[in-house]
């Protein structure tokens, strides 16, 4: 456990801009252009106005009682999602990650140092699997419920200047603090999805000799483009089907995009999520996220990505590095 | 008190190119062993093979345990620099002190630090801020500080200058060694090593051409510097090797082969002395190249 909080820390040093700086760089913008303009708004106008040819035509002074009600319930519960960038940013940031996780030591010779130190392969392994699916996203959910908060304060103060003051019943709305605990929640099923990729990435870093990216995303897509001609030919010709379509949704989809935070409503019944006038319903779109583990298809993908991790940390045992 | 390291018929074959020939040698314990071999002789292999990195033939173990199975066990009493300057460009001194003492129980920091501050080295330092030489300095610091049985180095000091390599191998000697530990060394500069090594292993084409101590060899070869008027003479008695020394003739002679002739016989034909482990090395590998 000792070397393993080692390991892990070692990744972070390694990996600090990644899993630290882009994350604070991008809420850092967002803080810069949303925030600011919540600021602007704050210290230059006097009211919601609308004017009609330098006419005024319509003052906003205040809300009635039932909108105010829907805008502070779709505040309290839909403020995290000013983080959306910060999880489109994430994807990519763990995609290379898991590329040059067991490449990168290898191409350097450095590996020879790390093997020369009491711990094993498979140690070394599950400590990067470890920052790739649980450390990564903490990480990114951290910043992102940091800057979402600074974000609805300047929100609440931007409205409460122009005499709408939500400030009272969005504190008072319990989905403010359920929230981030619902964000918490998809931690173990993204998990669960994002297996599959992080196994097939690593297996790849562990096992190509160069060019890992060419490797990881063309093999997959060759496959795909290779058995979608097949199917042409032999449709045409034999009227069989060799399915491409079910490998490119149950393959390559799993092992390339399962990163994406969301991924899952790809497989989810989004009918159930319509209808949500009061903003976010995390309770009903936690339990439709998680509906998806219903499917057979999910786990056998997810114990594939086990398999393949099983397998990056053999090749790394015994890969010789010359 | 068994072997630490014992090799039966140890093959490694690289597709149809073999690179170790089934050998057999023994080293034990509180030795200090001069692995030395021409390039592709298969010194990397050997320990490689040792080390738990490469599959192998044969039988070998180490501290009583197979490489193959047992690597995570045998890690821990098992130290090795097997390439220099290959820590990576983003670690820092301080972190890398920091790491081994984390992760290594027969770590010792304050040593670490010691052999730290004879260096240019600082704690905040990036390796990729570090030349290759002060790259080295602080691998040797950070193994040096590991109180490891058994520690292998494959040409520990390439790339560092005659003055912080003698330092290196006086500090392995005097800190570092004892009765308990046992030490391989590969290197190209046999000179420097020498009068540090308690045994010698000759490598060529996979196979041990020489395995002694530095007593047996001292003992069983004889350097003779033969007068000229002597040359013919001393050549039809067949020395391995001859070579010229400002117009005198200096000839290697194994006193253990078929027919050879005592070290006292052979005082006769001229000053006798102790050959260098270089020549006898080269005596040794004629023709590797050919």
């Amino acid at each position: 456990m000792k070397t393993m909080n080692w390991l892990i820390r070692r990744e972070l040093w390694e990996h600090k801009g990644a899993f630290f700086w882009a994350p604070v760089a991008v809420a850092g913008a967002l803080l810069v252009m949303i925030g600011g303009g919540f600021l602007y708004a704050i210290f230059t106008t006097g009211q919601f106005q609308f004017q009609v040819g330098g006419d005024q035509v319509l003052a906003i002074d205040g809300l009635p009682p039932p909108m105010r009600a829907r805008a502070a319930a779709i505040m309290a519960s839909s403020y995290l999602a000013f983080a959306t960038p910060l999880f489109l940013v994430l994807p990519v940031v763990v995609f290379f990650y898991c590329l040059a996780a067991l490449y990168d030591d290898r191409r350097d010779r450095s590996i020879l140092f790390w093997k020369s130190l009491p711990m094993s392969d498979e140690q070394t392994v599950l400590s990067k699997v470890a920052v790739a699916l649980v450390v990564a996203p903490l990480a990114t959910m951290a910043v992102g419920m940091a800057s979402s908060l600074i974000l609805l304060v300047l929100a609440l103060a931007a409205g409460a200047s122009k005499g709408v003051n939500l400030i009272a019943p969005v504190l008072a709305d319990l989905n403010l603090y359920l929230s981030p605990l619902y964000l918490l929640s998809f931690l173990p099923l993204y998990i669960i999805w994002a297996l599959p990729t992080v196994g097939w990435l690593l297996l790849v870093s562990s096992w190509a000799r160069s060019k890992v990216f060419l490797w990881a995303v063309g093999i997959p897509l060759v496959t795909l483009a290779l058995m979608a001609w097949f199917d042409f030919l032999i449709g045409r010709f034999a009227g069989l089907e060799i399915g491409f379509k079910w490998f490119g949704e149950q393959v390559v989809a799993r092992i390339l995009g399962g990163l994406v935070p969301g991924i899952w409503f790809s497989e989810a019944e989004l009918q159930l999520l319509k209808q949500q006038p009061d903003g976010f319903d995390g309770g009903v779109v936690l339990g439709v996220s998680y509906g998806t583990l219903a499917s057979p298809a999910v786990w056998v993908a997810a114990l594939a990505g086990c398999a393949m991790i099983y397998g990056a940390m053999r090749l790394r045992r015994w890969r010789d590095e010359g | 008190m068994s072997p630490v390291l014992s090799a039966r018929g140890l093959t490694k074959r690289y597709g149809k190119q073999v690179a170790l020939d089934g050998i057999d040698f023994e080293i034990p314990a509180g030795r200090i062993v001069g692995l030395i071999g021409p390039n592709g002789s298969g010194k990397t292999t050997t320990l490689k093979a040792a080390l738990g990195l490469i599959h192998f033939d044969g039988e070998l173990s180490v501290l009583g345990l197979d490489p193959r199975t047992q690597r995570d066990q045998l890690m821990q009493d098992v130290c090795f620099i097997a390439d220099v300057a290959i820590l990576p460009h983003w670690l820092r001194v301080q972190d890398a002190i920091d790491f081994v003492e984390g992760v290594h129980p027969r770590f010792d920091r304050k040593k670490a630090e010691r052999y730290i501050a004879h260096t240019k080295l600082r704690p905040a330092m990036k390796v990729k801020q570090m030349s290759k030489g002060m790259i080295v300095q602080l691998h040797l610091a950070l193994v040096m500080a590991i109180d490891a049985r058994l520690l292998v180095l494959d040409e520990p000091t390439l790339g560092l200058d005659i003055i912080y390599r003698k330092q290196f191998y006086q500090n392995l000697l005097e800190d570092y060694f004892d009765e308990e530990k046992t030490i391989v060394i590969t290197t190209h500069q046999v000179e420097e090593v020498e009068h540090i090594l308690t045994d010698l292993l000759f490598i060529r084409d996979g196979k041990i051409a020489l395995s002694a101590t530095m007593d047996e060899i001292g003992e069983r070869y004889v350097e003779v510097m033969v007068p000229n008027e002597k040359v013919a003479a001393a050549r039809a008695l067949q020395p391995i090797d001859q070579r010229t020394v400002f117009g005198k003739s200096v000839m290697l002679f194994d006193t253990q082969r078929a027919g050879g002739l005592s070290r006292i016989q052979l005082e006769a034909l001229g000053e006798v002395r102790n050959p260098s482990v270089a020549d006898l090395f080269v005596a040794t590998m004629k023709g590797s190249y050919a």
